[in-house]
């Protein structure tokens, strides 16, 4: 059982981000929390600062190249999103 | 072995092109015949794929200045600004340069990747500074961020608000704020809209780094970039660039009418770590400057020569990337694709540069002409026949196909 986190696959925010990274997603890969974004989509670091320039317009917040280097799966992207939500929101 | 483990897909994708011809990333060029020619693999070769934008490579009164100084102060500086590598030629270099650009000071680092790399990390401190680049910079621009140490958000590439937004949410707890912005980017040849972005750094209380590398020398009346052609010269807080393109030499450099900017030779560890640039370097760079300051026409050449090609290629109906700059990227759906289009050309005689993601600003890749004032008619020809071909030969690299 993967790890769950404090957020589970049915929230909001890994639902939109899974939405943003859908027409990335060529090998059709299942989009759950603890996929490598890198490693497992198949997809270089700069689109995924894209799909987080995405995010931040989506939610009005930013999110430093600093945090989004040190997540690795998807999981962690969606807990960071989440803990920068809650400081700047 | 886990140590090399992670360069095995690289790895496989670049011996894989060089068996599926000729590798764009491993050319020598063999014997070099003039600004703009060279041989590649035994074969006369039009070289458009150089920033050798203002053809100063052979400038007689550079290639003198350089013979004197090797002449005069010898081969090497044998140590760093910092130390014992500033000589009288690098300080007089940078009151040139100040001149040059009408600005108060001026820092000259060893390298353009240097000098971003210097002054981001060098200006900000981990604790309490951010920046804010351009989601387009060049690698060294994201380098000197990282190593920085800094917290540093990414906007959208030339879209003001996107930055306007971002500085609007930041938390007050940031003492410094650094915006940074390029004058021409060098993979599309796309320029900054650098007067919006100077009212939206300064509304916000931020200073504004702008990287004129490939833009120095061809943009603006005097040649002093894409800030003087939108009129803000005197509003830009530091203003970095290189000797490698319009100079043609090697070595770097960041102005300012800031005085604090002096700090950064102390504050820099690019600047106190490494070897200064060589004196003959250092003199070429400086006839060279002196050459494009009282030689308008070379920029005029350069343009003639940009728009004439720009011309020639939509004509041809290849999609561009941007309107006419001296740089002219022909945008291709895949990598497999620019890569036969790349080699194509190559046994055409011409030698342009290829780019493919992540290193490119999209998902596509390109080719990129780097345009020279140095072109000679015969030049132009040469490219514009080579390019008819391939668009002939590459249905996807037209415009028609995209749509």
């Amino acid at each position: 059982m993967a790890d769950q986190g404090i957020h589970g696959e049915d929230d909001l925010v890994f639902r939109r981000v899974c939405a943003l990274l859908d027409p990335l997603n060529h090998k059709g890969v299942r989009l759950t929390r603890d996929i490598d974004l890198v490693a497992d989509l198949e997809i270089d670091s700069v689109s995924v600062l894209d799909v987080v320039m995405d995010v931040e317009d989506a939610y009005d917040i930013s999110i430093p190249v600093n945090t989004i280097s040190e997540t690795k799966t998807l999981g962690e992207l969606v807990d960071a999103i989440h803990a920068i939500k809650k400081s700047q929101g | 072995m886990s140590l090399f483990e992670k360069f095995e897909k690289t790895a496989a994708l670049y011996n894989g092109l060089s068996e599926m011809g000729k590798n764009p990333f491993a050319v020598v060029m063999e014997e070099v015949l003039g600004p703009t020619r060279a041989l590649i693999k035994g074969r006369e070769t039009v070289l458009a794929g150089t920033h050798n934008y203002l053809g100063q490579t052979f400038e007689p009164k550079a290639i003198a200045a350089a013979k004197r100084a090797l002449d005069e102060e010898g081969t090497g500086t044998t140590g760093s600004r910092f130390a014992n590598g500033t000589f009288a030629g690098h300080k007089s270099l940078e009151r040139a340069l100040a001149d040059f650009l009408g600005m108060k000071y001026c820092v000259v680092f060893s390298t353009g990747f240097v000098a971003n790399l210097g002054a981001i990390a060098g200006l900000l401190d981990p604790a309490e500074d951010v920046v804010l680049i351009d989601a387009d910079c060049h690698a060294c621009i994201y380098d000197g961020c990282q190593l920085s140490g800094a917290e540093t958000i990414r906007f959208r590439h030339n879209d003001p608000e996107s930055l306007d937004k971002r500085l609007g949410r930041l938390d007050p707890k940031y003492k410094g704020k650094l915006v940074c912005i390029e004058g021409m980017y060098s993979m599309y040849g796309d320029i900054a809209p650098v007067k919006e972005f100077v009212e939206v750094a300064h509304r916000h209380g931020a200073y504004l780094l702008v990287d004129e590398a490939h833009s120095f020398g061809v943009y603006g009346e005097k040649g002093r970039g894409v800030a003087e052609a939108e009129g803000v010269m005197d509003k830009i807080d530091f203003y970095s660039g290189t000797f490698s393109k319009a100079l043609a030499a090697i070595g770097g450099f960041v102005a300012s009418n800031h005085p604090q900017a002096e700090y950064l030779r102390f504050s820099s560890r690019p600047y106190k770590f490494t070897a200064s640039p060589s004196p003959a370097t250092i003199a070429s760079a400086h006839a060279a400057l002196d050459n494009i300051a009282a030689t308008p026409a070379l920029r005029a050449k350069l343009w003639d020569n940009a728009n004439r090609l720009h011309a020639a290629l939509t004509q041809y109906g290849l999609r561009l990337a941007a309107p006419p700059a001296p740089v002219i990227s022909v945008l291709l759906p895949t990598k497999e694709e620019a890569f036969a289009a790349w080699n194509f050309l190559i046994d055409q005689g011409v030698y342009v540069n290829m780019a493919i993601p992540p290193g490119t600003p999209g998902k596509e890749s390109l080719l990129r002409l780097a345009v020279s004032s140095a072109h000679t008619n015969d030049d132009i020809d040469r490219l514009v026949a080579a390019y008819g071909a391939m668009a002939e030969a590459f249905p996807s690299a037209r415009v028609a196909y995209a749509s």
